[in-house]
């Protein structure tokens, strides 16, 4: 195994890693299923009198038998089962519990659940039409957009219009809830959020979160649509738990899960823009309206979070965006990769390609005209953060260059004029995706570093692994800093019994947070340490703890300061090797050197520990600096920015839309990163989910809102297949990131946003038509075959009247 | 006649009698075996994670013989019957790694490690057929073509492609070496020998050794199914939608396995796609092209023609194939043998021209000759192992080598009618013509009142429409008008 493998690797291929459905069987053991609405909107009843009838079925339940009925992590507005009405088709009617899953799966059949239909929003439209919105609206301005417009060269208003996407975790929601003794529950869950995961099954159970320990030992997938909406799941389980005393496992089959959970929020943004005969933006009004579904969820923060990324990587001196959340009768949608920031850089774009259009010139050339540049004041975005280590224009140049875009453009041009058969289109795009949650006081984490007897350590943080590698790169920085190989030690399963109050694993900051705790732990343990090497290094071994401390022949080693106390992981470190030095004590390749002696840290803990030296350690860490005013809409929201750029060129079948995705390169900086491979796994990985987004992955609904697209079968994540034939990712070498740990960037989300750069080439491709001489085709997300052929040959379809 | 199904799972031999038999493999792994490395996401075969390998030793002089990868969580233990399979958690050797394990954990090419197993399942598919052709590597495109029925979400694949181009066969042993032996061989062969009757209040599943015994007990049993390989049966079973409860499966019938290409093609009812596609790759690649962005390999390798056939999906995709080939259905039944036009098979939606106490045996067809063109389209949202939109595949025999004259004309889409069709109206305004622009013209006008097509998750019916013309218009365009 490399040094910078997952470290689950091994036992992932070996198909021993454990999921919370692989946890073997109980005895006594039930199995939950759950009956869902498959009307928008309308009152029920229920009858399931039929179900209990089966002598496998043991329990229904229904709203009545929940405590407290109700959450939500911003807004507490959503019934974890619903009562007398529903809001979405999926959402959560009954619950059955069977003594099989295949009794459960049969029985939930027999539920009969008799439906009074009522008015339903089915669309951001619908919302609109009746004013059906979640929280208020919100802006964010700056300068004075008014006589942008009134002195601009060129205008051009436009509608973006972009579809939801699933998640599509391989691994379902699942949880197993065991009843313990004295009414408590442990709930082994596949979530994010173990903490809110803990509150919502305390809450909805009317239990203390004392009495339920919830634990994550990693999830098969996640990408946000873990963060919140695991909780319903395992709060579900729980209460069968602790009503029937027994275990009680809800593992939701592929279907299921797709139909009852959220997706990325639909978004519907209208806007206006401003510039001169170059191209370049003087006024931008862009107003965002996303479809939250019937619950509030996470839609507002998505919203702040689109509204936030609407400049893209562009300057724009007079800006004003609007955001607004429509309540419909959706599945309530939630957080994916990107949060709100795809759907607004999806604007940005497009308004950029709209422009270059218009005036005949490259996209490119647009963008390059309005990146963010240190120069004459043009690094401040519209909420008034400057935007600092600005490398855009760097990576504009280098890509540029790399890619060989101009001969590329030449000859694609060429290859247009040539082809009845195919058209080609070619596209480079930026992100400059803000790093922090947008909410300050998730800007904290805790950690737990322990040094056993025999020198090995255990490390618990509130981190969830999904895949990403945030145990890898935790370990990777921890034993690094002690001088150790990785496998020295391990990161164990996340709970909350271990650290409390955690924020989820979510908006790229696992290794951020968690990473900064968990260095800030160890250094915690290495500071006493070093102190206690420098006495002992003094003197001989036979006067060491273990020669003497059983006779108490000798005073023992006492050092004087216990505690460290710092809030920052780069404070006293060494920004080459990213270690700190404590005591001129050095920690190397497992050995602890002072003044030329030595000692084996296997034995310096053996000698610690003989002297009481505390061998564990706890820390907390919160980012500084983020002062971020939401009510006015401006101030630092974060700690900094992931930058990159991608180009991608693709070719589409003018017989019949489809799209193939030729050549992708993307180039990225992700500062100093601690471990190389994982970080291009992110990027090669968030691509092409972002690819899959704006191309095949098309959520398709009834008129009832219940999702038609909800299996594989239907719903077409990219394939082997897809992966573009060219596929380069490079990063630049950038050493300067002073304000996280260790110099590393955030790498889980920006490269997901550089996707678009493969709807903006589809686009591209479509300019060349002669269809579009005078005008845009704006095809929607997702560009599926059938979008793109509606846009190539809008006269074909004319004649048939059909939708 | 035996009252069990016998196989070997990673080397042991497993009984399975009453209503365990009835379950899926991937069930039967993960809840009865506790061989969780097998994983559950779809459960209709659209995802590759339980994915295992299957040796079925009784089909000589395939492709076929060895361990190949299938999906385990539609198939039911019945069907895999006299079979030697393979889980995840046979590929360790001691505490050493398989190549396909390796070569994963050193490329990077697990993440969250939920589809990792299978990837590894299908990719060791590979591996053994590789080690036993001799061939010393994998290239990009042998990679993609394996791995085309897994999903990941995680990685964007690229680590999975170069972990299997880096795969070093030279240091790797076969599976079949390491577990394949003598006690086996004699084993599944004497099971293979007789067949075979599980029968409870709940559950029956019969596999006759012939034909005559297949059709006596089907015409005793009519409320029966027959069941090739479930891989659109166990889809409709795991939604709950059917229950599969009583079976028969032709699986220990010798005969149907054959393949034979003397005068007419013959092409027995348990062929698989995978057998098929090797059969007529050289004799029509433009078959064994379509065929390979069908399906995924796991199902291919399983699923069998006739069971295409005799599903009468209308967006099935080997229908069209056989009905611009101008192929015959071969049916047995208690009155004995028939052979039906497939333009005549299909009646209605999911409805076919099969009595009940038929089998479909086969099916028979020409080659396309010297002077014939033959194209298949397939559309479908994404390009590979997705179900299509709409597809058309057309066979036309011209008058002469100069490919003017249209003699002969079949022309065959699914996706757009209640079954699959036949386009015969286009079929005879073409029949004799001489292709020109303006009868091309002729026929995409007229065309469209030879069907109406629906709107429906995958489509809407103006995009068939439109996709209909498109392909005609194609397919002239690259045979005459170029």
């Amino acid at each position: 195994m490399s040094k910078n493998s997952h470290d689950s690797a091994h036992t992932h291929v070996a198909g021993t890693s454990e999921f919370v459905d692989d946890r073997p069987i109980m005895r006594g053991e039930l199995f939950m299923d759950v009956v869902y609405s498959t009307h928008a909107h309308a009152k029920f009843t229920l009858d399931y009198s039929e179900a209990l009838k089966d002598e496998d079925v043991v329990a229904v339940y229904t709203a009545a038998d929940v405590h407290h009925n109700v959450w939500g992590t911003i807004f507490k507005d959503q019934p974890l089962i619903a009562k007398d009405v529903v809001q979405y088709a999926g959402e959560a009617v009954a619950l059955v519990v069977a003594k099989t899953t295949v009794a459960a799966q049969y029985a939930k059949q027999k539920v009969k659940v008799n439906y009074q239909d009522l008015p339903a929003v089915l669309s951001i439209n619908d919302a609109k039409k009746h004013n059906s919105y979640i929280a208020d609206k919100r802006f964010i301005e700056r300068g004075d957009i008014k006589s942008a417009f009134a002195k601009a060269k060129h205008t051009l208003s436009g509608e973006v219009v972009i579809q939801g996407h699933d998640h599509f975790y391989l691994e379902s929601q699942v949880a197993i809830a065991y009843p313990l003794e004295d009414g408590q529950v442990e709930v082994h869950s596949s979530s994010q959020h173990p903490t809110e995961t803990q509150h919502v099954v305390a809450h909805c159970l009317g239990l203390d979160a004392k009495d339920v320990v919830v634990q994550v030992k990693r999830m098969g997938g996640g990408f946000g649509g873990k963060e919140s909406q695991a909780a319903p799941i395992a709060a579900m389980a729980a209460l069968g738990a602790i009503k029937l005393n027994r275990p009680v496992r809800l593992c939701l089959t592929k279907d299921d899960d797709m139909v009852m959970t959220g997706k990325r929020n639909p978004f519907q943004n209208l806007y206006k823009v401003a510039f001169d005969d170059d191209g370049v933006i003087d006024g931008l009004e862009v107003e965002l309206f996303s479809d939250g579904g019937a619950y509030a969820d996470l839609s507002t923060s998505i919203m702040e979070r689109a509204m936030l990324h609407s400049d893209n990587a562009y300057f724009i001196p007079n800006m004003k965006v609007a955001g607004q959340v429509c309540k419909t009768n959706h599945h309530p949608h939630t957080a994916f990769r990107g949060f709100g920031g795809p759907k607004g850089v999806a604007t940005a774009e497009i308004i950029i390609e709209k422009i270059a259009h218009h005036l005949g010139l490259d996209p490119l050339e647009v963008r390059n005209k309005n990146v963010y540049r240190d120069e004459d004041g043009r690094n401040i975005t519209h909420y008034n953060q400057i935007v600092k280590n600005n490398c855009l224009p760097k990576l504009f140049e280098k890509i540029e260059k790399d890619c060989h875009y101009k001969k590329r453009r030449s000859e694609i041009t060429k290859f247009n004029q040539e082809s009845d058969e195919f058209v080609k289109g070619l596209s480079i795009t930026p992100v400059k995706f803000g790093i922090s949650f947008t909410t300050r006081f998730l800007n904290q984490a805790n950690a737990m570093v322990i040094i056993h007897l025999d020198s090995t350590l255990q490390i618990a943080t509130g981190a969830t692994e999904m895949g990403q590698g945030v145990n890898a790169r935790i370990c990777a920085m921890v034993t690094s800093e002690m001088g150790l190989e990785r496998s020295h030690a391990r990161v164990m399963p996340t709970r909350t019994d271990k650290n409390a109050n955690t924020s989820p694993t979510a908006a790229s900051s696992g290794t951020d947070l968690n990473g900064a705790a968990a260095l800030l732990a160890v250094r915690k343990i290495k500071h006493r340490l070093s102190e206690f090497a420098s006495l002992l290094l003094e003197l001989p071994e036979a006067r060491w703890p273990s020669k003497t401390a059983g006779l108490g022949t000798e005073a023992e080693i006492a050092i004087k300061t216990r505690n460290l106390d710092s809030n920052d992981p780069n404070e006293g470190a060494d920004w080459k090797s990213g270690k700190a030095t404590y005591f001129g004590v050095e920690f190397k390749d497992g050995v602890v050197t002072c003044k030329g002696r030595s000692i084996n840290f296997p034995d310096l803990i053996r000698e610690a520990y003989l002297s009481r030296v505390s061998l564990s350690d706890y820390a907390h860490y919160s980012i500084p600096g983020i002062e971020f005013n939401k009510l006015e809409g401006s101030g630092n929201a974060f700690l900094y920015f992931t930058q990159g750029v991608a180009c991608s060129e693709v070719t589409l079948n003018r017989d019949t839309g489809e799209v193939k995705v030729d050549q992708v390169d993307i180039l990225m900086d992700l500062g100093r990163p601690v471990n190389l491979d994982l970080d291009v796994g992110q990027v090669s990985g968030a691509f092409i989910q972002g690819m899959g987004w704006v191309t095949t992955e098309n959520l398709v609904y009834n008129d009832q809102g219940y999702l038609l697209s909800h299996a594989p079968s239907t719903y077409k994540i990219p394939n082997i297949q897809d992966t573009p034939r060219v596929f380069n990712i490079e990063l630049l070498e950038n050493d300067e990131n002073y304000a996280n740990v260790r110099g590393t960037k955030a790498v889980g989300e920006p490269p997901l946003l550089l996707a678009i750069s493969t709807w903006t080439a589809i686009n591209n491709a479509l300019t060349y038509l002669p269809t579009y001489k005078d005008s845009y085709p704006e095809v929607r997300i997702p560009a599926t075959s059938e979008n793109v052929l509606r846009a190539m040959a809008p006269q074909a379809f004319s004649k048939w009247s059909t939708p | 006649m035996r009252n069990q199904i016998v196989f070997y799972l990673n080397g042991k031999r497993h009984n399975v009698a009453g209503e365990q038999a009835g379950m899926m493999l991937a069930d039967y792994l993960r809840y009865d075996q506790a061989l969780t490395g097998t994983k559950v996401v779809c459960a209709e075969g659209d995802c590759g994670a339980c994915s295992v390998l299957r040796y079925f030793p009784h089909v000589s002089g395939t492709d076929a013989d060895n361990y190949i990868a299938i999906n385990s969580c539609i198939t039911p233990v019945a069907t895999l019957d006299a079979s030697s399979l393979l889980t995840v958690e046979s590929l360790k050797d001691g505490d050493r790694l398989h190549e396909a394990q390796r070569s994963m954990v050193d490329s990077h090419g697990s993440q969250c490690g939920f589809c990792t197993p299978g990837f590894v399942m299908a990719l060791t598919g590979l591996v053994e057929e590789k080690l036993s052709k001799k061939q010393k590597n994998i290239s990009d495109k042998e990679a993609k073509n394996c791995l085309t029925g897994n999903l990941c979400r995680c990685t964007g694949y690229q680590a999975i492609i170069d972990a299997a181009t880096k795969v070093d066969l030279k240091i790797e042993k076969t599976l079949k070496d390491r577990y394949y032996d003598k006690e086996q061989e004699n084993a599944l062969k004497e099971a293979y020998a007789k067949s075979v009757l599980v029968e409870t209040p709940k559950f029956s599943f019969f596999a006759p050794k012939t034909m005559a015994e297949a059709v006596a007990y089907l015409d005793k049993n009519p409320d029966t199914r027959i069941i090739a390989s479930s891989t659109d049966l166990g889809v409709v079973h795991n939604k709950r939608k059917i229950h599969l409860t009583k079976l028969l499966s032709l699986h220990l019938v010798d005969e149907l396995y054959q393949i034979s290409s003397t005068d007419k093609v013959r092409l027995g009812a348990r062929v698989t796609m995978t057998e098929f596609r090797h059969f007529i790759k050289d004799k029509v690649p433009d078959i064994a092209n379509y065929l390979d962005i069908f399906a995924s390999p796991q199902i291919k390798n399983i699923a069998t023609i006739v069971g295409n056939i005799a599903n009468a999906s209308p967006i099935g995709d080997t229908p069209p194939i056989f009905l611009a080939l101008g192929a015959n259905v071969l049916l047995h039944g208690k009155n004995g043998k028939r052979s039906l036009p497939m333009s005549e098979f299909f009646l209605d939606y999911r409805k076919t021209a099969r009595a009940s106490d038929e089998i479909i045996t086969g099916l028979e067809f020409d080659l396309p000759g010297k002077n014939s063109s033959f194209k298949a389209f397939k559309n479908s949202n994404r390009k590979d192992l997705d179900i299509s939109a709409m597809n058309m595949v057309i066979q036309v025999d011209w008058q002469d080598d100069q490919k003017e004259v249209v003699k002969e004309i079949r022309i065959a889409a699914g996706g757009i009618a209640a079954t699959p069709l036949r386009l015969k109206k286009t079929e005879d305004t073409l029949r004799g013509q001489k292709i020109d622009q303006k009868l091309f013209e002729k026929i995409c006008h007229d065309v469209h009142q030879e069907f109406t097509p629906l709107s429906d998750l995958r489509a809407s019916s103006a995009y068939r429409r439109v996709l209909v013309e498109n392909y005609l218009m194609r397919f002239f365009k690259q045979e005459v008008l170029a």
